[in-house]
């Protein structure tokens, strides 16, 4: 009896990991059509036309700076280069204890204005407002600190315009990445209230003055490893989700947003560790129990580059958050889960993250345990084993071959040394690297001190993101 | 438990298939990489080649039919059209000369594939010829959104004007997106499209308010002075709000003192939007009489009012000055109003200069100081 069971869950486990994969699958047959059909348009269409034309709506971009003194002012002004007819800049230092504040004011010559704030967010409060008169449009918000989400809020209160666009101050933006997202909000403005955006890691790639020389994989396996998930991600399932409208998060580091349905739902969750999950669902319960049509989009011509944790130390902390986060926001919308009234959002996509995402670490931990022992026992046949492995590997693979595929039509990786790197580490990630994370998001489940806190990256500064060479 | 062949024949089908996604991603790698660049070098050799046909008259140096065929070479000559600004005779008896027109014609009527019609679109709005207008009509309706653009933009290029009446008819029945580029085409045209969107605003505001609302906002850009009389005529007429925000805007655009007094009066709406709109209209006509009033609308009851009446007075000629008496206002939130649009046109700052200077005007200092 108890052999059978274990065999029962052996296969369990498996037949879990399989069907994972077919989901993923699925999502990445999807995005494949969708993104074939955005090439197209990309290639033939005129966006540009958006840049000359007065009905272009103007965004705000909103960063959230602590202790980013390094490379804060290189942010900035790689943003204030982006093709776009009319943008702010709106920073929202989060009472940091280095020189972030003054570095800006210095740079871009701000001074501290009078005038009035319109706390329509909740947040910590205002120290002082700066702003200046030179050919940048910025405005930095001096505020307590009161964590990421916080800093957002005032920024968004600050924002002038309707659609703000929320960020961090350690990225490096794509000068079209403005006009091609906000272009998904022209094609149909009455319901698009939020664009994901196509976050890149940065590591290994080539920076100069805040602009993006040259992509490139580092040598290193971490980021590496992350490239590849991040393409997986961002081309293999988003575009899916967007094409059924079942975006469940769009990117901290990348999302348009439309103000008004922000303030509507009450700003970003303070102290939240996956506070773009949590916005994004909170975005579409609320439209949806309003009954008001909407869409959230996902555009993966829309680039931005970020640098990813370069060492097991960081990538465990940040990865053990993302779990805490995610944690919090399946308990904060069980609600939805395989709930009709949601639609394809409750019904399919929400809980395949439940499923696939959420319980992944649980499923496959037990897995470890569960299969070698019954094979030990006799109670799973090696040669059904074996094969069953090699359909869950072959399939992990096929996956992510996919995505790279649909990766080259991008464009970034122009080198047959670095396409090589990217499909290496599809086929190594399955030997200790992927069983790492697991371990990882395990010990996020098992909660305690460590797994509440955000932690610092070490953060070199975006000028300072150049390969070494 | 599982069938041994199954599961065999699942891990050969799903290891084929990862075999075959190694193999394409080998191919785009290294074949469509050298196509492109082959592209790209092809592409820059018929921008020679046109250029030499531009430059020497009786340039004998051939353009093949394969040459002509190749989509490198139907870029080099949407190139330089574009590149040309005076006398485009040679390139046009090229493009006539080797039916490239025609050839586009074919394939955007009767090609099934997207990128090849899309191109097609394209390459016949950029080359912009009056033998296709009939096409591009036709293909208004096209199924494609990106494709109906184009023809907008192909019919826009050639100053089309039976066109006109075409694109604005389908203002209210577009999706947004290709709506706004109709518009965009539109603006183009100039004072000739005027009167065809003054007259779809009089028959449609009441049934296709999004529509009218797109043409006004077209009207606002095309700033047309002979607009006015009729746009005063709509507003009166309507009692749709969002027409008459939209109305309200091209009248302020537009700029022409005509609509001072109707705007005055709309300063009293119950609607707040309303009022912050011709506030804002009232900055763009930019007549000084409307300071005092647009003053008193700095202390409206709501901020988004006061913020628009406060850009207007900015807007005004004497209206900086203006602000800097209502930084003194018994209002507070007309103070605040004030320095806000001072601090957008970068006035507050210089104040504060000229404040530690010592030479403003006294209101002024006694505001800083209260304000510490």
């Amino acid at each position: 009896m108890a052999l059978e069971i274990m065999e029962w869950i052996g296969y369990a486990t498996i037949g879990y990991f399989i069907a994972m994969q077919v989901y993923m699958l699925f999502l990445a047959v999807v995005s494949a059509a969708a993104l074939r059909r955005n090439h197209h348009l990309r290639r033939f269409g005129r966006v540009g036309e958006m840049l000359s034309s007065r009905t272009t709506p103007p965004v705000s971009i909103v960063i959230a700076a602590y202790n980013e003194a390094a490379g804060i002012v290189d942010a900035v002004r790689s943003m204030s280069i982006v093709r776009y007819p009319r943008f702010e800049i709106v920073v929202a230092n989060d009472g940091s204890q280095d020189d972030t504040l003054q570095v800006v004011v210095d740079a871009f010559g701000l001074e501290e204005v009078r005038i009035p704030y319109r706390p329509d967010l909740d947040c910590a409060p205002i120290k002082a407002i700066y702003r200046g008169r030179s050919g940048v449009d910025i405005t930095v918000i001096d505020k307590e600190n009161g964590g990421r989400a916080d800093a957002l809020n005032a920024g968004i209160n600050a924002a002038r315009y309707p659609y703000v666009f929320c960020t961090d101050a350690d990225v490096v933006l794509d000068p079209d990445c403005l006009v091609n997202s906000m272009q998904r909000v022209v094609e149909d403005r009455a319901r698009t209230v939020g664009v994901g955006g196509n976050v890149r890691p940065i590591n290994g790639s080539r920076v100069q003055l805040g602009h993006l020389i040259e992509a490139s994989v580092p040598k290193r396996v971490v980021p590496r490893m992350q490239i590849l998930e991040y393409i997986r991600n961002f081309l293999a399932s988003r575009p899916g989700w967007s094409w059924m409208n079942a975006v469940p998060i769009v990117s901290g580091a990348f999302g348009i947003w439309k103000k008004s349905v922000i303030v509507e739902v009450g700003g970003l969750t303070k102290g939240h560790l996956g506070e773009d999950m949590d916005l994004t669902m909170r975005v579409h319960r609320h439209l949806l129990d309003k009954g008001v049509p909407y869409r959230i989009v996902y555009e993966p011509a829309a680039v931005l580059w970020t640098e990813v944790p370069d060492t097991l130390r960081v990538l465990r902390r940040q990865r053990i958050r993302w779990h805490r986060g995610l944690m919090r926001a399946v308990r904060d919308f069980r609600g939805m889960t395989f709930n009709p009234r949601y639609r394809q959002m409750g019904m399919v996509i929400w809980p395949g993250f439940v499923l696939f995402e959420y319980l992944a670490p649980i499923v496959e931990f037990i897995g470890w345990f569960v299969v070698p022992a019954a094979w030990f026992l006799g109670a799973l046949n090696t040669t059904a084993l074996v094969w069953l492995l090699l359909i869950a590997l072959g399939m992990g693979l096929l996956n992510s071959l996919l995505a790279l595929l649909l990766d080259e039509s991008f464009g970034y990786f122009n080198s047959v040394a670095d396409t090589s790197r990217l499909i290496a580490v599809a086929v190594i990630e399955n030997f200790g690297l992927r069983q790492m994370t697991v371990l990882w998001r395990i010990r996020a489940l098992l909660g305690g001190k460590e797994t509440k806190a955000w932690g610092n990256m070490e953060r070199r500064g975006v000028a300072n993101l150049a390969r070494q060479e | 438990m599982f069938p041994e062949l199954l599961n065999q024949s699942a891990v050969i089908l799903i290891f084929s298939v990862d075999a075959i996604l190694l193999m394409a991603l080998i191919a785009l790698k290294v074949i469509h990489r050298r196509r492109m660049t082959s592209h790209e070098g092809r592409r820059k050799d018929y921008l020679g080649l046109l250029s030499r046909h531009i430059s020497f008259e009786n340039h004998t140096e051939p353009i093949t039919e394969p040459i002509a065929e190749d989509p490198a070479f139907l870029d080099a000559l949407i190139d330089m059209r574009n590149a040309i600004t005076g006398d485009d005779t040679t390139l046009r008896r090229i493009v006539n000369h080797h039916g490239i027109i025609q050839r586009q014609m074919r394939y955007l009527d009767s090609s099934w594939l997207l990128g090849r019609r899309l191109r097609a679109a394209v390459a016949l709005a950029e080359l912009g010829d009056e033998t296709s207008a009939d096409m591009l009509i036709r293909h208004l309706d096209d199924r494609e959104p990106e494709i109906r653009i184009q023809c907008a933009r192909g019919l826009g290029r050639i100053r089309w004007t039976p066109a006109i009446d075409q694109i604005v008819s389908r203002f209210g029945r577009e999706i947004p997106w290709v709506s706004t580029r109709f518009s965009d085409t539109l603006v183009g045209y100039g004072t000739r499209a005027t009167w065809p969107l003054l007259a779809y605003i009089r028959i449609n505001h009441r049934f296709e308010t999004e529509g009218a609302v797109l043409a006004l906002r077209t009207l606002a850009q095309i700033q047309d002075d002979e607009a006015v009389g009729p746009l005063l005529a709509i507003l009166a007429e309507t009692s749709d709000l969002e027409v008459q925000i939209a109305t309200v805007y091209a009248l302020g655009e537009v700029g022409s003192p005509q609509a001072l007094t109707a705007l005055d009066s709309l300063l009293d709406s119950g609607e707040w939007a309303l009022r912050a709109k011709a506030a804002g209209a009232l900055g763009g006509l930019g007549d000084a009489a409307a300071i005092p009033r647009l003053v008193i609308s700095m202390r409206d009851e709501n901020w988004w009012v006061r913020r628009s009446a406060a850009a207007a007075v900015a807007m005004l000629p004497g209206g900086t000055d203006a602000l800097y008496r209502a930084l003194d206002d018994d209002d507070p939130f007309a103070a605040d109003a004030a320095a806000e649009a001072l601090t957008d046109i970068g006035e507050l700052v210089s104040a504060r200069r000229r404040a530690d200077e010592g030479s403003r005007t006294e209101p002024l200092l006694a505001h800083m100081r209260s304000e510490g």
